[in-house]
């Protein structure tokens, strides 16, 4: 099967890129990009007393963009995040896109290369500041928090091959789809075996996303399919004879979104559910079994934001995430596990002003709880903090 | 003072009132994307015991520079720099993102930076990455960035910041400079756990500037910084002050600049002192730095200099001996750096420019405990291509 | 007296605005001979690319603000600056590239005259013969 989705699409590409060099339409290299460099006041919680006061250029990308032909297109984009410097070791670099695209017409287009992929409304423009009203974004789209967030847990990062496009169904109503196919998360799983940053088992990543347009509405359903080898790290704690029942371990990422624009409101709500077959029974004795009652991890994540244009480069906003977290706490071989169950809370608001097609300023206050509870009561811990921020947004 | 003020004032409201010149995208010029790049061969000569003889070559430098005009009055500009043969693969060098910065241009007076930025401070931070401007190979130590993984470059200068208001006043033929910013202590990452790296995680701030003057071809000028460390926060180890006592200590940068060009002859100088509020007397470790340059326009194309740059830091060495009671010793020395150098620049063209450079190098120490003397000669030739 | 010239005055204007129309023009080989308005849509967010015969849609939009260019966005059911983010959001997702602009009618005109594949909008009394007029908008009243 693999072999023939392998050379289906090796022929495929062979055929249609004899268009490359029949049609023209070349245009030049385009260059651009944008950064946003953010002033942000920490206000202190009842662990950490601490205030804190942080200039940061938290994000830069910059873009080279050609349209090879009448239906070819390339880009690349590079990313610079929290000041970035190899030398003081701050923030990253990374590429995070560079790929080609064939148009065949509204009804399907092909992507081919590193790219992040459509799930829900915001992962593929995620990281657009210039086009968000968000200083923050909600967290799991938030580059920036990419050391202290699993952001990849929540929402597919890169793919590799991706088919898109949308049909008419109506008067301004449209049905879109997107089907792609990536990297499984077992990136430098066996490094002996390869290289650094490619996947080192036979495992693939295939997702997508079907939706619907009616006018200024938008709504779509997302999931995508991949295993991981994430609890194989579990076997150190157990005295089991292979860690095949924890490798390749299926994990379902499933999404919901809703969005509405219009020149005076604008709404957009998602959701994102994450969950895992942590074990296989098969190939472990009863006692291990016993003892991994209560190993089970499983992420939920949803924000909705409620925008209004004040007047047209005003848009004033409030805004609320909730991430949820259930993961294994290990006590020790004879206890087994219990339950960590962290969730998070933001109500924020704030607001953006699109000081010219170039230049949009931004604010934000966000009140984050942490709320995290360990074996039902065990251990409990609940904080608030408050966190304002200012940016802006330059394009270009 | 108060003029400044009033000018401040005036051009913040006119900031607010020029958004509609944003907005109709007057002025708006295509993106600009150009660099230059130094490299150089150098060939250091060990004349004093322990003091190696090698050969290098080395792709010292390579800017990558986007500017855009945005409107009338705005402005954007990004600067990615590579050091040294740069390679993530074998960990050489360093990549970094030096500068992403949108400038309002007010007036002569009044002009605002925001975003990432090198701030003004003394007559060459602002421009010591310029490699095509510059005459020199090895760049008065404290501004060379490709020696950043063996000098702390950013104890002597503020070498980022995030808001600078800045312009001249004229006065007949003199000129009056002055330039505030804003930017980030030093105490970068020093909280890890609460973020991101790269960031501040303290509640402090990097306050400096610069006041100066010009008069035809003389400017002068002087220039300070105030910001808070955390750089002695474990040294309670050893003095058993209360916790955080050595937090948060004020450190004072000040620097002058002098510049005169008399005919084919010209002179620039600086002097930086680094002065830290330690807290207890038994130990100091101030810095200071100061070059000067004289410098021979043989032609139009060949200028050749002699210059000399030199740093005096103090330093404390704890010598600790192991016990359940912490037993030790302190030592306190002074290392010192001496540089003279003689070199020049050739312009083959607007683009390429051919520079040579022969130093004499001199570091020592006569602390008792830590003695240094070590001597070298370096023969550096380089080109520079701006593209 | 002066308030019944006013008067009329105004009423004149207002019935010189309601009959004020624009003309959606296009290249005079393009395949279609009309166009509604969700194709339009289509056109102009860059979600159609492409003309019947695979030849690219060029659209040009109209840049000083005035009565043309607000019928032609209220007639497309989007403000200019909504219009604005739908572009950029194509540009920075490696979609597609934001409309020409041009200063003036006449030059738009020129230019959809000789782009082949090109779709722009001008007043309707500004209309030639060179070009192919796919739907006339008439202002409402009010």
């Amino acid at each position: 099967m693999k072999k023939f989705i392998f050379f289906g699409i090796l022929s495929f590409l062979i055929i249609i890129s004899s268009n490359v060099c029949a049609q023209s339409g070349e245009k030049p290299l385009r260059i651009f990009g944008y950064f946003q460099n953010e002033f942000s006041h920490f206000a202190g919680n009842a662990v950490h007393n601490d205030t804190r006061n942080t200039f940061n250029l938290q994000q830069m990308n910059v873009f080279f963009q050609k349209n090879i032909s009448l239906k070819w297109s390339a880009f690349v984009n590079f990313e610079m995040v929290n000041n970035f410097s190899s030398s003081k070791q701050w923030g990253s670099a990374k590429l995070e896109e560079a790929w080609v695209k064939y148009d065949f017409g509204k009804a399907a287009t092909l992507r081919a290369g590193l790219q992040i992929p459509t799930f829900n409304n915001l992962n593929a423009i995620k990281n657009r500041t210039p086009l968000l009203p968000y200083v923050v974004r909600p967290i799991v789209y938030e580059a920036s928090f990419e050391e202290v967030v699993t952001l990849e847990e929540f929402v597919p990062g890169r793919a590799f091959l991706q088919l898109y496009g949308f049909m008419p169904i109506g008067k301004y109503k449209k049905f879109d789809y997107a089907v792609y196919l990536g990297n499984s998360p077992n990136i430098n799983n066996f490094s002996t075996r390869g290289q650094t940053g490619v996947d080192t088992t036979n495992t693939f990543l295939v997702g997508g996303r079907v939706g619907l347009r009616v006018g200024d509405l938008k709504m779509g359903v997302s999931g995508t399919m991949d295993k991981t080898n994430l609890f194989t790290r579990i076997t150190n704690f157990f005295n089991v004879p292979s860690l095949e029942p924890f490798e390749k371990r299926d994990r379902f990422r499933v999404g919901a979104d809703l969005s509405f624009q219009n020149d005076m409101f604008m709404f957009e709500a998602e959701y994102i559910d994450v969950s895992y077959e942590e074990y296989s029974s098969d190939g472990l004795n009863a006692n291990v079994i016993d003892r991994l009652e209560g190993f089970e991890l499983d992420l939920a994540f949803y924000y909705a934001t409620l925008g209004f244009y004040v007047k047209e480069p005003l848009l004033v906003y409030g805004t609320y995430w909730r991430s949820r977290t259930i993961e294994p706490y290990f006590l020790d071989l004879q206890r087994g596990f219990v339950d960590e169950r962290e969730r998070l809370n933001v109500p924020g608001f704030g607001f953006s002003y699109q000081l010219s097609d170039r230049v949009r300023l931004k604010a934000q206050y966000a009140r984050v709880n942490v709320n995290v509870d360990i074996g039902g009561n065990m251990i409990k811990v609940d904080n608030t903090s408050n966190f304002y921020s200012a940016a802006a947004s330059v394009f270009f | 003072m108060r003029n400044l003020i009033k000018i401040i004032y005036i051009h913040l409201l006119a900031i607010c009132c020029s958004t509609s010149g944003l907005l109709g995208q007057a002025k708006e010029t295509p993106l600009r994307i150009f660099g230059y790049f130094q490299v150089n061969f150098t060939q250091e000569t060990g004349t004093s015991a322990g003091s190696e003889s090698t050969n290098s070559f080395n792709m010292q430098q390579l800017n990558l520079l986007f500017q855009k005009n945005l409107a009338k009055n705005w402005s954007a500009f990004v600067n990615m720099e590579a050091l040294n043969n740069f390679s993530s693969s074998k960990e050489w060098g360093a990549f970094n993102l030096e500068e992403a910065w949108v400038k309002y241009r007010g007036s002569k007076q009044f002009n605002l930076k925001l975003g990432l930025m090198i701030p003004e401070f003394n007559h060459l931070n602002t421009i010591k990455n310029r490699m095509p401007l510059l005459p020199y190979i090895i760049r008065p130590v404290v501004y060379e960035n490709s020696f950043e993984d063996i000098i702390d470059l950013d104890s002597y200068l503020p070498r980022r910041a995030f808001a600078q208001a800045y312009g001249f006043i004229p006065s007949g033929r003199w000129k009056f400079d002055y330039a505030v910013y804003l930017g980030n202590s030093p105490n970068i990452n020093d909280r890890s756990a609460l973020g991101q790296t790269g960031v501040d995680t303290t509640d402090v701030f990097m306050t400096g500037g610069r006041l100066g003057f010009r008069y035809k071809e003389w400017r002068m000028g002087w220039s300070a910084t105030y910001d808070r460390t955390n750089e002695f926060g474990e040294v309670n180890l050893f003095f058993q002050r209360p916790p955080r006592f050595f937090n948060e200590r004020p450190r004072l940068r000040t620097g002058t600049d002098f510049f005169l060009r008399w005919k084919r002859l010209s002179w620039e100088s600086e002097t930086i002192a680094v002065n830290y509020d330690e807290g207890d007397e038994r130990f100091d470790v101030d810095r200071l730095f100061y070059y000067a340059t004289l410098g021979f326009q043989a032609s139009d194309a060949l200028f050749m200099y002699y210059t000399y740059w030199g740093t005096e830091d103090e330093f404390v060495f704890v010598d600790a001996q192991p016990g359940i009671i912490p037993v030790f010793d302190l030592y306190q020395g002074t290392l010192k750096i001496f540089v003279p150098s003689l070199g020049f620049s050739y312009g083959l063209n607007d683009r390429i420019t051919l520079k040579g450079q022969f130093s004499w190098v001199d570091i020592s120490s006569d602390d008792e405990f830590f003695k240094v003397d070590f001597r070298q000669n370096v023969l550096s030739l380089a080109i520079s291509a701006f593209f | 007296m002066i308030k019944k010239i006013l008067f009329i005055f105004f009423i004149l204007m207002g019935w010189q605005a309601a009959q004020a129309q624009v003309a959606v023009i296009a290249h005079k080989a393009v395949p279609v001979d009309q166009i509604s308005s969700a194709e339009l849509l289509d056109f102009y967010t860059g979600d159609i690319k492409l003309w019947g015969n695979d030849e690219a849609v060029i659209v040009f939009d109209l840049k000083p603000k005035g009565e043309v260019k607000e019928v032609f966005y209220k007639y497309l059911g989007k403000s200019p600056s909504r219009m604005k983010s739908v572009w950029m959001k194509k540009l920075l997702s490696g979609e597609g590239d934001p409309p020409e602009s041009m200063k003036t009618e006449k030059e738009l005109l020129e230019k959809v005259m000789e782009t082949p594949g090109s779709i722009g909008f001008v007043a309707e009394d500004k209309v030639t013969d060179d070009v192919k007029v796919l739907a006339v908008i008439t202002r409402e009243e009010g």
